[in-house]
């Protein structure tokens, strides 16, 4: 059953349910007034055990770029642990074409707040940072805001979790980061948390048995905390009425999933939609079709790190099996970006490696030199100085950097490495039209 | 015990050791830059990636390839794994990783003290690719000054981290750190802050590559030409295993010599620089004498034929000696000298023995610094700079205790002086590295004949009857006894100076003049003889059963074939 009404935007008019001109920030009186913290209290009734398993039912999978479910997440925190637990808020944000969550915390940030709630009472975590990119100034001084009032409300602090109900207490801080990728990077995050250097750390241990400070830690994305109300709310079926099963044989993608377009289309923008929607029917009718009726060339669909997607694929369903069925890394944030027909994919492709070598921490050898060394040589074709040769090395290089092959540490590396190849591969010919042929020079003995 | 397979090779290990700790525990080499058995791991160099197979429990434990590549340096070494060095996926992994880490370099191997001793260049050797395929500029980093002791030069970087991890968790000082991002990331100093502590040299040694550079050190000589001979610290009580490294008889530095049970992997930058009096200007080079007021050098048979000619006389009239033995001095040469003066007492009284002051500067300091008292991983700098006090004490009271009565129990400095008043002969050794005679001294030995035996000129040596130059220990071999009760054999560097020879040899041309034999049938001194004898003739077997005795560590072979032409 598709859904027929907004979710995660009940309170965020989107098309095609609302109008994005009415939106306004939702604050406590109004959030209350529309059922806000409903879901809490009813939290606050159940066993805590009760929630982590409608959670971990409910299939809900992390909206922060992996998709690894939730629940099961949960159930890693060490059992019988009677000391210091944390929340990590991933609300880094900072995949580029990426601006979903930002919505959540401009228009709604007591949907977060009281997901972050009903979290900590559920994991037994007693304190929570929101861990927000420096680059949201507004949104940080709006969630602030939205803090102090869940506090002089009885949902944070002492007398907290709805004025003393329960037996136990929730602090909430906003930490805002000083604007690196790779603090969104769950580890990286902690790290910087801590208040060092944003260099991800090697796993085992996961953050879960020692994340932050050394304390068992959860960290999630700002969507997957925000879905959790709902799904405390209206059960695990409901939410599985959502969404749709995947069709190879993979785990389902449940629930509805916001999705920010950007790019070449005539109506940017966040949209909620069933995980599963077709990425044409989001461009065509949801984003109004393509900016100046120009031919739809490549769709970077989940932030650049996942690949591309030729206008060919352009049927392609966006739930988590989208990397498996269309050669990409996979779904990503959701966000897709939309490129026409007069973008030049080499320029793509240069302003993305631009990024991660810029955003490379630096801590493992091949993402650092990799990611400096494939700029250097996209730029080279650019101007039309490149050679074939270079195209080979490009696949090389790419290729061997990611936490997926085992040669980094984070996965940042393995953004850059799909995002390299699969243009290269789905692009090649307009590559090997700039550059010029290698010639081996007939007398050298080879 | 749990078993794994490396290489081919079957290892036993223990729970929690690394892949790459139990290859190199077996001799296996796995190339790491990253990974340092005194720090923590952050396995973030990748050169030591290695491919793993695993028993699956869910499937029957069978055999099956972890699909990613390990790091050896962080992964837990598992029960029945089998693990490949040379597996394609491994090797591409090495080459590709030996690839960049040339890309930014500057290849000013000529002009770079690391050459010959830089983990770039053997694994280019062993595991790179003799090409590059990067055409495009290189970036450029900045040579920076960082302390007193230490200069970086940050283009030849491959920021493993080791010297930031160093500053962090052996000293304590955290002043390095790492600035900027991706590939144009540099170490550099905190704001505000300069390298400048007591530990500072290490980071020279922990730093794979040339980036890190000695200015002690500095354009001095190539390594290759050097020898590095094992020994112990001849300054301060530690006991601290180096190597003196030296050329054509010039020591040019001093390393340490990795001992778990003494100094670990580190050594002070006062062990590590305190070596400049070797070849200081004002070391005693001739053999001299007082006479009318003046100096006169003489020859080393000539003196040697004096000295004993004068006590021979002296005690033929009763004279009493004395003999003030440094706690600078090897266990071997202590006997020696003892042996000497003793021998003038035969049936007749005692000779008065003392240690030589024992200089204390504070108190020890232990590395990390939080470490507690008495920590197995911790380094400690001892506050007592002298590095055999104990060993010399531990001869002289044997040797006193024999029943023979010929020698005093051994005094400290300060009842030696007292004593030394009955003396008419008195035989001082100093070996300090600084001038360490105090006045006391000086004025309870006037009017009686003196034999200084020392390293530098002092206020004693311009007033001393007889002067004999001898050696430091970097000249000669012995043996020291550390704070612990440690017995550490430390060898020869370099042929002892111009002019100088060690007290062991002075004392045994002495005791052969004093028996009535002409020098030419002195023995060669051998301070393996003398701990034989130290074991037979005083019962301390200790200095032959259980002393440590340095193992000289294999030069590499040149990995190309000479040829003879
Ligand atoms: C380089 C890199 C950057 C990331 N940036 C973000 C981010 O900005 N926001 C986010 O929620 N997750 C980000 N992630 C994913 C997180 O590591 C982590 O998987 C996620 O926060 C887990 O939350 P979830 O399970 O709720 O999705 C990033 C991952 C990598 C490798
Ligand atoms: S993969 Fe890149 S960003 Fe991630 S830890 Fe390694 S160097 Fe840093
Ligand atoms: S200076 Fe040396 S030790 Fe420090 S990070 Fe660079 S290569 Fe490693
Ligand atoms: S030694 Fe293992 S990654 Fe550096």
């Amino acid at each position: 059953m598709p859904m027929t009404e907004p979710v995660l935007t009940k309170r965020i008019p989107t098309y095609p349910y609302g109008d994005p001109k009415d939106r306004h920030a939702v604050w406590y009186d109004e959030y209350v007034k529309t059922g806000g913290y409903e879901a809490l209290a009813a939290a606050l009734e159940k066993e805590p055990a009760a929630i982590v398993d409608t959670v971990k039912d409910s299939n809900l999978r992390g909206r922060g770029g992996a998709g690894f479910p939730c629940g099961l997440k949960w159930t890693f925190l060490p059992k019988d642990y009677e000391g210091q637990r944390y929340l990590a808020v991933n609300s880094d944000e900072s995949e580029p074409c990426t601006f979903k969550d930002r919505m959540l915390l401009d228009f709604d940030p007591h949907q977060l707040l009281e997901g972050i709630a009903i979290t900590c009472w559920a994991c037994g975590l007693q304190t929570a940072y929101i861990y927000i990119r420096g680059e949201y100034h507004e949104q940080a001084v709006t969630v602030q805001k939205a803090i102090d009032e869940a506090y002089k409300n009885g949902v944070f602090g002492k007398q907290g979790l709805m004025k003393g109900k329960v037996d136990f207490a929730v602090d909430c801080y906003l930490h805002r980061g000083a604007g690196a990728y790779v603090c969104g990077e769950e580890t990286g995050l902690l790290e910087s948390l801590e208040g060092k250097r944003g260099w991800p750390r090697i796993k085992p241990p996961f953050p879960a048995v020692a994340g932050l400070f050394g304390k068992p830690t959860i960290i999630n994305n700002v969507e997957t905390l925000a879905c959790v109300p709902h799904i405390v709310q209206h059960g695990s079926e409901w939410f599985k009425s959502l969404g749709c099963e995947s069709t190879i044989g993979g785990p389902p993608s449940y629930g509805t999933k916001l999705m920010g377009v950007s790019g070449h289309v005539n109506r940017p923008g966040v949209y909620e939609c069933d995980l599963g929607f077709s990425l044409r029917t989001l461009i065509d009718e949801y984003c109004q079709g393509m900016k100046g009726g120009k031919k739809l060339k490549a769709i970077i669909p989940g932030g650049i790190s996942m690949g591309v997607l030729t206008a060919d694929q352009v049927d392609a369903e966006l739930d988590f099996d989208i990397g498996r069925k269309n050669d990409l890394l996979g779904l990503g944030t959701a966000c897709p970006t939309v490129l026409d027909e007069d973008t030049d994919m080499i320029m793509v492709a240069r302003n993305i490696t631009r990024f991660f070598k810029n955003e490379s921490c630096g801590q493992c050898t091949p993402c650092r030199e990799g990611s400096g060394w494939i700029y250097k040589i996209l730029c080279r074709i650019e101007e039309g100085e490149g050679t074939t040769r270079d195209l080979d090395l490009l696949l090389e290089i790419a290729g061997s950097m990611g936490a997926m092959p085992g040669t980094t540490i984070c996965g940042l590396a393995d953004g850059n490495n799909w995002a390299v190849r699969t243009i290269i591969n789905k692009f090649r010919d307009e590559f090997e039209a700039r550059v010029k042929p290698s010639l081996v020079p007939v007398t050298m003995s080879v | 015990m749990p078993t794994i397979t490396i290489d081919g090779t079957a290892c036993e290990f223990e729970k929690g050791q690394m892949i790459l700790q139990v290859a190199k525990a077996n001799g296996i080499e796995i190339p790491h830059y990253c990974y340092h058995e005194g720090l923590s791991i952050v396995a973030s160099c990748r050169i030591c990636l290695v491919e793993v197979w695993a028993p699956n429990p869910r499937n029957d434990y069978k055999l099956e390839a972890i699909p990613k590549l390990l790091p050896a340096c962080q992964t837990p070494a598992g029960e029945g794994q089998v693990v490949y060095l040379d597996s394609p996926k491994v090797l591409a992994n090495q080459k590709q990783v030996m690839e960049y880490l040339l890309i930014n370099h500057p290849l000013d191997c000529p002009v770079c003290d690391q050459a010959g001793e830089c983990y770039l260049q053997d694994y280019s050797y062993r595991y790179g690719r003799s090409v590059s395929r990067f055409e495009d500029d290189k970036i450029k980093q900045p040579k920076k000054d960082l302390g007193p002791t230490v200069y970086l030069y940050s283009d030849r970087c491959i920021m493993c981290s080791r010297c930031v991890r160093f500053t962090r968790e052996i000293s304590g000082t955290s002043e390095l750190c790492v600035v900027g991002r991706g590939a144009t990331e540099q170490i550099d100093l905190f704001p505000g802050k300069a390298l400048d502590n007591e530990m500072s040299g290490n980071v020279v040694d922990v730093c794979p590559v040339g980036a890190m550079l000695d200015k002690d050190f500095l354009f001095s000589q190539r390594v290759w030409f050097m020898t590095s001979t094992p020994s112990i610290d001849g300054l301060t009580a530690g006991g601290d295993n180096i190597h003196i490294e030296h050329n054509k008889g010039t020591v040019y530095r001093i390393k340490p010599r990795t001992n778990p049970d003494v100094n670990k992997w580190w050594i002070s930058d006062e062990v590590r620089y305190g070596y400049k009096h070797i070849h200081s200007d004002d070391r005693l080079t001739s053999p001299h004498r007082a006479q009318h007021g003046e100096r006169i050098n003489t020859t080393w048979p000539s003196i040697l034929e004096e000295v004993d000619s004068v006590i021979t006389r002296m005690v033929g009239n009763g004279a009493t000696v004395a003999a003030l033995i440094s706690p600078m001095l090897t266990c071997e040469e202590a006997f020696l000298i003892a042996d000497y003066a003793k021998g003038w007492h035969v049936n007749r009284g005692q000779a008065i023995i003392g240690i030589g002051p024992v200089p204390v500067d504070g108190e020890d300091r232990t590395y990390p610094p939080t470490a507690k008292p008495g920590d197995a991983n911790a380094y400690t700098v001892r506050a007592e700079k002298a590095p055999n006090a104990r060993g010399v004490k531990r001869v002289l009271a044997a040797m006193a205790g024999d029943g023979k009565g010929d020698l005093s129990e051994p005094m400290d400095f300060d009842a030696w002086l007292e004593a030394v008043k009955a003396a008419d002969i008195v035989i001082i050794t100093g070996n300090y590295p600084n001038d360490w005679v105090p006045k006391e001294l000086t004025r309870a030995v006037t009017k009686k004949f003196v034999v200084h035996v020392d390293t530098l000129t002092n206020g004693l040596s311009v007033k001393a009857d007889v002067v004999l130059p001898s050696s430091t220990w970097a000249e000669k071999s012995g043996t020291f006894e550390n704070v612990d009760g440690l017995l550490q054999v430390f060898e020869q560097a370099i042929e002892p100076i111009d002019g100088a020879a060690p007290e062991g040899r002075i004392f045994t041309h002495l005791i052969t003049l004093a028996e009535g034999k002409p020098l030419t049938d002195a023995p060669h001194y051998d301070a393996g003889l003398i701990r034989q004898r130290l074991a037979e003739e005083v019962g301390l077997t200790e200095f032959v059963d259980t002393i440590s005795i340095p193992v000289q560590i294999q030069k590499a072979e040149p990995d190309v074939a000479i040829v003879d032409l």
